[in-house]
């Protein structure tokens, strides 16, 4: 914004893009009571809680929204959802924002690329390969990150001493065609669902 | 006077364990002289009942005094027909059940109440019901809007005649002009069409409902049972004579010229919500300014309401109507971007579900308040507002249409002609002229708050402060129409109650059935007019010699006016100043060297006297010393019962009655307060008397504060022997 005292302008653009994903259209109906805010578990790491969040959603603030790191702070607690008097499922909505921040590819969240990195590997695997995820975040995270990487190692050399960390990729899952074709169904209803 | 009695006296209840029923015979028979008195372990029972009714038909007896538990229980058993009189000495609640078993103070107590029982049965007589020339049971109803429609319909379903009344040239009021109404039926959901024009069809089709419109009432005279109206129509005066009036004249939106800051009248394209009605009627939404379409709209809820420059209170509807609105602007362009603006968002009830579907309109609703409107060259205009949900000032541009969610003023007030539009708006205050009562107390129906008739909310809500006048709908209070309907309705039934009762010569609420009324020895009148203007309900008006002229049809049988007549002139047939000063001066009162001071306690019968029973019910026990003397109503207490109290030797007087003030319980609006006023002017003139003002005293109690009546009387007991007995005790 040009003038930081000037007022806001709401603009309806971007709420009807949000209201476009699966599970936006509940945001509609947030009464803005607060439950949501009070009753999440990582409220206080998060620069909007859930309530405002919506509340700059239905302003049009799309840039706030699309930078918050609100929906990347969720663990899928439920709280918020259980609790919600309009019934709106807040963790749904947090994920389809996640969604839509990454098309729009404006997040450089840790959480993002660890998500992009899990999918990755496992979408081509169809198992999990801990290794594999780990090169994919590494990469992703960049080279400045190492230092932070390295400070892993204790950890990482403890979970290998248990025997957590194969070196060699698993064996591929039976049905491993099957599985994907059931992972391209979701995203076409995902597509489908969106009101 | 009564002169053929007997008395009762029930040992069941813990009445025999605690009191020597033998003695209290003996004190019936030998010192009252009540030729007969009779005891019974079940009196309430069939045996019990059966032996009263045979001795009354054998003895040919006039009066019975029962002795046994509250009045306030088993009326319908010891209801003897209505040429009996039935005395109820409360020996239950309000001496075995509060006061220790055994005691010479608890058997003084019953004593004292047996003989008080008598004195006052001696001075009863059976009440005349009043009867008139002429009484009518047919409906005056003032306002053809949707409540008027509804109590007319209703009332004349139910088999009574109506006389309709409606200033307009049409029937439909306020009503009429919705395009839609709110949801009223599961899912709560979806607009209706309204039902006003039906209602119209119905009444014009209705043989017993005569319809006047383009028509006031030029003048009411007279009161319940037989008003005589006059009507007035361009010019020509009809007179009818009707039973009852509902006063259902409805309300008018607030002065939306006085919300100039919001920019009506200033800017082309800001409306009020009655105008979008208007519009969305004659055919769609548009902007005012040039009929373009509505793509963005604003709505300002709570404008000039809840607001200390404005109405300071919330009219109930108009948020309701805001969501409707709303929807019809979404209804001529399901594209247009629609925003509420507001301080809350009041959706009673099941409308609840209502806001969450206009919410999945998209309509999206923000908390905050706005701070300025401004319009650019082409009448679009901008709304800035602080935003409380973001934190921030944020603005909505190119806006076309602006609705101001205004409230609503009864029609019974308006502002004066000289107030201008500009100045800061107020509650209006200028009577208006509905009913032109002839009342020497004046035209119109008294408010209590905001220009809205005064009426007992808590437990009369049609009940205004002149019997027989019931107030329906928006004049009453906000409303929307489907509480409306259910007021027309409710003031229907209450009109019908009054003309059926008055008719028989009894009494409405809250003395209902009550066949007694005020008389008035006018040979000792002074004119002093205290019993005219003290009386709540303006009963009393003035004849040509300067006395009050009674209306006992428009009386509530409370006593307000024989408590307030200094030359005590006023009296009922079963309830008169002589009679309460005999039942004083039927109590023993102690010599002071007993040290057995006595307190006289008179509870007003709606809310004290029940809370003294339930202090009973759950046996909390009090000092013996109390003698309690029930009243109609506190404003029935008359001052000469302190001076006939203090000269028997009593050493304290304490009143209980209802709450009075703002938030007032006083069921006869208005007795609570005039005897708190009273005693003020007496406490001088007992001061000159050597008697310590102190000595009489006044509490206000609801019947919840049953917990604190051992506190208050205890409190009393222990102040009184503080300052020492009465001096004038054994003269």
């Amino acid at each position: 914004m040009a003038d930081a005292n000037a007022p806001s302008k709401y603009d309806a653009g971007f709420a009807r893009e949000v209201y476009g994903l699966e599970n936006g259209s509940y945001v509609k109906q947030c009464m803005q009571c607060g439950v949501c805010a009070v009753s999440c578990a990582t409220f206080q790491c998060m620069d909007h809680s859930p309530r405002r969040l919506f509340a700059l959603v239905r302003a049009g603030r799309k840039d706030e929204v699309m930078r918050s790191n609100t929906p990347w702070m969720c663990t899928t607690c439920l709280m918020c959802k259980a609790r919600c008097p309009r019934g709106i499922p807040i963790v749904d909505v947090m994920h389809d924002l996640k969604g839509l921040a990454l098309k729009e590819g404006r997040v450089t969240y840790p959480q993002a690329a660890m998500y992009q990195a899990f999918w990755k590997d496992m979408s081509g695997r169809g198992k999990m390969f801990t290794a594999g995820i780990m090169k994919n975040y590494t990469l992703k995270r960049g080279l400045g990150n190492l230092g932070k990487m390295m400070g892993l190692k204790d950890f990482g050399l403890k979970m290998f001493s248990h025997g957590r960390v194969p070196l060699m990729p698993p064996k591929a899952p039976k049905g491993k065609k099957q599985l994907m074709q059931m992972v391209k169904k979701a995203q076409e209803l995902e597509r489908k669902g969106a009101k | 006077m009564a002169k053929k009695i007997a008395a009762y006296i029930c040992t069941g209840c813990g009445i025999g364990e605690a009191l020597d029923t033998a003695a209290l015979v003996n004190v019936v028979t030998k010192e009252a002289k009540v030729p007969l008195c009779k005891e019974s372990p079940f009196l309430c029972g069939r045996q019990g009942a059966a032996t009263i009714k045979e001795d009354i038909a054998a003895g040919e007896l006039e009066a019975v005094v029962i002795g046994a538990c509250s009045p306030r229980v088993n009326y319908e058993v010891f209801d003897f027909g209505p040429n009996t009189i039935v005395e109820r000495v409360n020996l239950r609640e309000q001496v075995v059940w509060t006061h220790p078993a055994d005691d010479e103070d608890t058997q003084a107590l019953a004593e004292d109440y047996l003989r008080m029982g008598i004195a006052r049965v001696r001075q009863s007589e059976l009440p005349v019901p009043y009867q008139a020339e002429n009484m009518v049971k047919s409906l005056l109803v003032v306002g053809g809007g949707l409540a008027g429609l509804t109590a007319a319909n209703e009332a004349a379903q139910a088999g009574y005649q109506v006389v309709l009344v409606e200033k307009e040239p049409g029937l439909g009021g306020f009503a009429a002009r919705m395009y839609k109404g709110a949801p009223s039926r599961p899912p709560y959901t979806d607009l209706e069409d309204t039902t006003v024009a039906s209602l119209v069809a119905a009444v014009e089709a209705n043989e017993l409902i005569e319809i006047h419109t383009g028509t006031t009432v030029g003048r009411i005279e007279g009161g319940p049972c037989l008003y005589d109206v006059t009507l007035l129509s361009g010019g020509q005066e009809t007179s009818r004579r009707v039973g009852a009036v509902v006063l259902a004249t409805g309300a008018r939106p607030y002065d939306a010229g006085r919300l100039g800051h919001l920019g009506y009248g200033r800017y082309a394209n800001v409306v009020t919500g009655n105008d979008v009605e208007d519009m969305a009627q004659k055919g769609g939404i548009q902007r005012p300014a040039d009929g373009k379409a509505v793509q963005n709209a604003v709505f300002i809820l709570c404008a000039g309401s809840r607001d200390p420059e404005h109405l300071p209170y919330c009219s109930s509807t108009c948020c309701v109507d805001s969501l409707k609105q709303a929807l019809y602007v979404k209804e001529a362009n399901p594209e247009a971007n629609v925003y509420m603006i507001f301080k809350d968002v009041r959706t009673p009830g099941r409308y609840e579900e209502f806001y969450k579907k206009v919410q999945s309109e998209g309509v999206v609703f923000i908390k905050g308040e706005v701070t300025e409107i401004t319009e650019d060259g082409s009448k679009n205009l901008t709304v800035e507002f602080s935003d409380q949900l973001l934190g921030q000032a944020a603005s909505v541009e190119e806006v076309d249409l602006v609705v101001l969610a205004t409230g609503m003023v009864p029609s019974t007030v308006d502002w004066a002609p000289e107030d201008a539009a500009e100045a800061p708006g107020s509650v209006p205050s200028v009577q208006q002229p509905l009913l032109n009562l002839a009342y020497r107390q004046g035209p119109e129906l008294p408010a209590l708050k905001y220009g809205f008739p005064d009426s007992h909310f808590i437990c009369f809500p049609y009940e205004t402060r002149r019997t027989g006048i019931y107030a329906a709908g928006c004049v009453r209070a906000p409303m929307d129409p489907v509480a409306a309907v259910e007021d027309g309705t409710g003031a229907a039934l209450k009109a019908i109650q009054c003309v059926e009762l008055t008719s028989r010569g009894a009494a409405v609420h809250p003395r209902t059935g009550d066949l007694s009324y005020p008389e008035f020895a006018m040979q000792r009148c002074t004119q002093c007019k205290r019993c005219t203007e003290e009386c709540p309900f303006g009963a009393i008006n003035e004849d040509e010699k300067a006395n009050p002229l009674p209306n006992p049809t428009r009386c509530r049988r409370c006593g307000t006016c024989m408590g307030a007549c200094p030359e005590r002139i006023i009296s009922f047939k079963n309830y008169s100043v002589p009679m309460i000063g005999n039942m004083i001066k039927a109590i023993e009162v102690p010599e002071e060297d007993e040290e057995k001071p006595r307190i006289v306690v008179f509870a007003c019968e709606n809310d004290a006297y029940p809370a003294l029973d339930m202090a009973g019910l759950n046996r909390l026990g009090y000092n013996a010393w109390v003698r309690i003397i029930p009243v109609r109503c506190l404003g029935s207490m008359n001052l000469v019962w302190v001076a006939d109290s203090m000269s028997k030797g009593i050493d304290g007087i304490l009143l209980l009655g209802c709450k009075h003030g703002d938030d007032y319980q006083c069921h006869f609006i208005k007795g609570s307060e005039l005897a708190e006023t009273r005693l003020s002017k007496v406490s001088e003139t007992l001061d000159r008397l050597q008697l310590e003002s102190e000595r009489v005293r006044m509490v206000q109690v609801s019947i919840m504060d049953y917990d604190k009546i051992p506190g208050i009387l205890d409190d009393f007991a222990a102040k009184l022997a503080d300052i020492g007995p009465n001096p004038y005790k054994g003269f």
